[in-house]
């Protein structure tokens, strides 16, 4: 690269002449996505402090007041503090889970030879392509049964968010460990090696070296985690089903929906869906770069 | 984390130096014990929730798939392979597999498509070449929105948007014109389409962001030397961008055909009938949740599961041997 | 994936099953404890407890939330209960998702005494009886009345309720509302408009057109995202058309019951509504939001179930004025006369065999089967009962007032159909058939001849119970 700052410039000006047009419609045609994303969102913000007949009426009308007592509903009848509580516990839980033992299994895998690994990590992997769906029915008895294990029973069995926090981890173990053997396989040799010389045990690598040096790729699985667990519907939807107050968000707003049927509380409705809608966006927006930074350099590597 | 089980004062390490080979010796002996115990330990605990919690119920799925267990109390019969030759004649679950089989094509081509296009425009359509287009960064964040959403919460949302009459979001400027309202939810040839609308809506920002950062990756002399070459900005993508992107797509497709298989809120929650109208939307693992948990035929639904499990297979499978990345095998 | 380690992995995965016989076992038990279950075993009885109740376990309740609440659970028949057991611990509890909540409960062997299983999103009661989860009920009807220890409860009840709830001979569910079907109108809307409600099939259609012309008020409307509201309508004009065997050969999966020409019939004449008069977007819109437009005067009938009334009591105009009319005569020769009616004892009350106290269970019935619960009852929630004499010197809303004349109006020309509960299956076929019959992509040949080949599949099914009546 022997181009001067000069003539560098001139090859962005020239670039920026060409693709002048392109950069009006560069911005009309990701503004029309910005409009196709926000709009569905700032209606439904929008509907929660209308009235049942003000929904049932225009939908690009505004709200004559703002009835917050949509809001009240919405949080005290249909708890949707509660539930996002339970969900927060549970992501956090499972999360941490998950990549604690994702990871050392993972590390095992990538990095040490011995009779059997290839297998277990196939079984792992091929989860990765295991469809919840087929196992649905089984898992019930299986969660069912481990309540019934003298002294954790009462805390891993149905109903019991430690059991939905061990499923998930569970559920969670082929991507995290696809991924993060992957990741571990490709650190370098040298520096763990140094560290075996000066007598440091394995686990003492793994924890002090290894985790650190594989930071981007924990990050990364992390927020995969995060938002899958937190997004599960299907799973609280038949662990978690009789006992109402453990219950999750996703539940909470897919029971809403089906009360707004019976109880015509529609107001309710879109004040909850703003409820489980507005912390997600505060929170991703207020870490947006880590979460894009910590997505891109793991999925790239 | 303080899982710390060496504890060995740091002075040993220092003078195995001027010990000479016993400490060497006994370094090794330690290596050499420690290692099993080291591998034992760290799979013990992963590998047993594995087994319980995800193989055991799988192994049990295959078993249920050959009765025509019907409840739980009731003595299941082994009926062979009658649920599957049941299934050759049921409608339905024909249906339910040809949705997926639409979804697993459309999905990631729709996605990637559009994923693709506003990653392009995002950072290398700006005036300035090297930073990305003015307010990048803004496109970015907002694109990301529906990701963090709950699937089921966007399903609930898009209930209502799709609304048929003028309280609908969509639907309201239609009737406002004087134009038929469309059926988004409830016209049997356009339900489906809604469907994967919403699944796209929700995909697209994860992969934009996904996709900005492997452009980013990819050096600016390039771009720029192409720009001296007279290149343009649609032949700047196909002849640099695409080419340099091809292991990112391939991660991309694989994320999203999984996705497309295991559609199943988006379809049970937002739909009239739970994958109607009429099953026009419906996906297999709709038809395997009717089937377990409204008509109580878990044989039957098992023998469901079977069937999407060796498409997941075949999927997976098939995926890995396209892209032959070598960080894929071990 | 070379070809040895995929055989390692389907071994691990087989060993992993095996290695844990424990859970394996408990999933697919192999104890042959199913099928019909015995009457619970009574405790102690005595004429002030004849059913031994045990009052010193609890009594684990669901009422299903729906166009009822829970209310009058709370409110009538618990305290009622606890007025004579003051020691008894009730566990109320209430859901909108029956199937989805209690399912779990039952396969996990643990359900609860006394549930509402009704909704939408009911659990199927064949599968419920065929694995014995159901507690017979014949202890409670043969008990004395909570009123009167000298009659029976059997004798207090319309015996419908219990004929609906016996399967293979023995009574296992409580319908305890009565229900009517039929067009509801709003009496002022029709009164202004100087519309009548129609004795005959062309009144009907004439209606519709001169509704129609009005232009101010769609004539027509059904929940078009639960099309049951409309097959409810189409069978019960081919029972009025054909006779009540129409109905019962498609309960007992007759051959060609769906081919019947008075099927076929009621299904081309709504059609033609669903054609001609539906207001606009039927098919995307749910029962409520139907309901809701009736209320506006958007729209100026709809089928629908006597619960309406109750339902729709918080957006209602207080001079709505809810009434219903009759199925018109189809033709001069219908089977069945003017006012034939689909009468369906609803709303069912089960009582689990395997729950801890299902005496308790039945004793909550027999509280409920008394005169003043089932008469607060028909108060708080404006639907009769069938408690015989309930509704006496009660004060009755209009709409109810309408259903209840009608009711007696009908007399034995009550008409009823029970596939619904006993095959979910041909239930949700039929419904999906419906909605597109009445958007014009289903001619009504085509909508007899898919339920007809759902039907068979079922008589073909050795692992789905058969029922018969």
């Amino acid at each position: 690269m022997t181009v001067s700052a000069a003539s560098r410039a001139e090859v962005r000006r020239e670039r920026a002449r060409r693709l002048g047009p392109l950069s009006a419609l560069t911005h009309v045609t990701l503004l029309v996505w910005t409009v196709l994303v926000v709009v569905p969102l700032l209606w439904t913000f929008l509907a929660s402090f209308k009235s049942e007949q003000e929904i049932f009426g225009d939908a690009w009308s505004l709200p004559a007041t703002l009835r917050l007592d949509n809001w009240a509903r919405a949080w005290e009848q249909a708890h949707i503090g509660r539930y996002m509580l339970n969900s927060v516990v549970v992501v956090a839980f499972s999360t941490f889970g998950t990549m604690l033992l994702g990871s050392m299994a993972a590390y095992v895998l990538a990095r040490y030879r011995f009779r059997g690994n290839r297998a277990i990590y196939l079984l792992f992997v091929s989860g990765l392509a295991f469809p919840v769906y087929l196992a649905l029915t089984p898992l019930f008895f299986v969660v069912r049964n481990t309540g019934s294990i003298p002294l954790i029973g009462p805390f891993i069995g149905l109903n019991t968010h430690g059991g939905l926090i061990l499923v998930y981890i569970a559920y969670s173990l082929p991507f995290t460990v696809f991924f993060l053997a992957a990741f571990f396989r490709t650190l370098p040799e040298a520096v763990a090696e140094a560290a075996f010389v000066d007598g440091a045990s394995h686990t003492r690598v793994f924890f002090q070296i290894m985790l650190p040096m594989a930071r981007p790729g924990i990050v990364s699985v992390t927020i995969f985690n995060v938002l899958g667990q937190w997004n599960q519907y299907q799973l609280p939807l038949v662990l978690l089903t009789s006992v109402k107050e453990k219950w999750v968000l996703t539940q909470g707003i897919g029971e809403i929906s089906t009360a707004a049927g019976y109880n015509a509380d529609w107001s309710a409705l879109f004040a909850a869906l703003s409820m489980a809608i507005l912390p997600m966006l505060v929170v991703y927006t207020l870490f947006q770069s880590q979460i894009q930074k910590g997505l891109t350099a793991g999925a790239l590597k | 984390m303080s899982l710390k089980q060496d504890e060995r004062p740091r002075a040993a390490a220092g003078d195995r130096g001027s010990g000479g080979s016993r400490i060497a010796w006994s370094t090794r002996a330690r290596a050499r014990l420690g290692r099993p115990l080291f591998i034992a330990g760290f799979l013990a605990l992963p590998v047993t929730l594995y087994a319980v919690y995800v193989i055991s119920p799988y192994a049990q799925a295959f078993h249920i798939a050959l009765t025509d267990w019907r409840g739980v109390n009731a003595n299941p019969r082994f009926v062979g392979l009658e649920n599957f030759r049941r299934l050759l004649d049921d409608g339905n679950f024909f249906k339910a597999v040809g949705h997926n089989l639409v979804l697993l094509v459309l999905l990631p081509l729709l996605t990637i498509a559009i994923a693709l296009l506003f990653a392009f425009l995002l950072n290398a359509g700006g005036r300035a070449g090297t930073r990305g287009v003015w307010g990048s960064r803004f496109y970015r964040v907002v694109f990301f929105f529906p990701q963090v959403l709950a699937v089921a919460v966007v399903a609930v949302l898009f209930q209502q948007v799709f609304r048929p009459d003028r309280s609908g979001m969509l639907n309201a400027p239609l009737i406002a014109l004087g134009l038929e309202p469309i059926g988004f939810l409830s016209d049997t040839d356009v339900a489906l389409w809604s469907v994967l609308a919403v699944l796209v809506w929700q995909a697209v920002g994860f992969y934009v962001v996904l996709f900005s950062a492997g452009i980013a990756s990819i050096p600016r002399e390039l771009f720029e030397a192409a720009a001296i070459d007279g290149a343009g900005g649609v032949q700047l993508f196909w002849r640099i961008t695409l080419p340099l992107l091809r292991d990112t797509l391939q991660v991309a497709w694989v994320y999203l055909g999984i996705a497309a298989l295991d559609v199943f809120a988006v379809v049970w929650v937002m739909t009239a009938e739970h994958g109607g109208p009429d099953y026009s939307t419906t996906v297999m693992a709709a038809e395997i949740y009717r089937n377990a948990f409204q008509y109580s035929k878990f044989g039957y639904a098992s023998a469901m599961g079977v069937v999407l499990f060796f498409f997941a297979v075949g999927f997976a499978a098939l995926s890995l041997r396209l892209s032959r990345r070598e960080r894929l095998e071990f | 994936m070379s070809h040895p380690s995929r055989r390692e992995l389907l071994r691990s995965a087989v060993l992993a099953g095996i290695a844990l016989p424990v859970l394996s076992a408990c999933a697919t038990p192999g104890g042959g404890d199913g099928g019909a279950s015995a009457a619970p075993a009574p405790g102690a009885t005595s004429a002030a407890n004849p059913l031994g109740l045990a009052e010193d376990r609890p009594l684990e309740i669901w009422i299903f939330d729906g166009g009822f609440g829970d209310a009058y659970a709370r409110e009538i028949h618990q305290p009622l209960l606890k007025s004579r057991y003051p020691k008894l611990e009730i566990k109320h509890n209430t859901t909108k998702e029956v199937a989805k909540t209690l399912q779990p409960r039952f396969a996990g062997g643990n359900p609860p005494e006394f549930i509402n299983n009704s909704g939408a999103n009911a659990m199927d009661f064949g599968a419920l009886v065929q694995d014995g989860q159901l507690a017979d009920l014949t202890p409670l009807y043969d008990a004395p009345s909570w009123d009167d220890p000298n009659v029976k409860v059997r004798d207090t009840i319309d015996p419908a309720a219990i004929e609906l709830g016996v399967y293979d001979g023995t009574p296992y569910v409580l319908n305890y509302a009565n229900t009517v079907w039929g067009i509801w109108y709003s009496a002022k809307l029709f009164e202004e408009n100087g519309w009548q409600p129609p004795k005959t099939w062309q009144e009907f259609l004439a209606l519709c057109e001169t509704i129609k012309k009005s232009g101010k008020t769609a004539p027509f409307t059904y929940a078009g995202k639960h099309p049951f509201y409309i097959y409810e309508a189409i069978l019960t004009l081919a029972a009025k058309i054909g006779g009540k065997e129409v109905l019962r050969n498609i309960d007992n999966l007759e051959d060609g019951a769906w081919k019947a020409e008075p099927v076929r019939q009621a299904a081309e004449a709504f059609a033609e509504i669903g054609a001609k008069y539906l207001l606009q977007g039927t098919a995307g819109l749910d029962h409520v939001q139907t309901q809701t437009a009736h209320n506006n005067g958007q729209v100026a009938m709809l089928p629908c179930g006597s619960w309406l009334e109750n339902e729709q009591k918080d957006t209602t105009p207080a001079d709505f004025g809810y009434a219903l009319f009759p199925l018109p005569d189809f033709t001069s020769s219908d089977a069945m006369p003017y006012g034939t009616l689909h009468v369906q004892p609803g709303e069912e009350y089960v009582v689990s065999a395997k729950s801890a106290n299902p005496r308790a269970g039945l004793e909550y019935m027999r509280a409920m089967l008394s005169k003043k619960a089932a008469g607060e009852f028909m108060e708080k929630v404006s639907t009769l009962t069938v408690v015989k004499g309930a509704g006496e010197g009660r004060t009755l809303s209009p709409g109810l007032k309408s259903a209840s004349d009608a009711l007696a109006a009908a007399g034995d020309n009550a008409v009823w159909f029970l596939f619904r509960k006993w095959y979910a299956e041909l239930h949700d076929e039929v419904a999906a058939a419906s909605g597109q019959l009445m958007n014009g992509k289903l001619t009504a040949e085509a909508w007899a001849e898919r339920a007809q080949k759902k039907a068979d599949s079922i008589k073909n099914d050795s692992s789905v119970k058969k029922f018969k009546r």
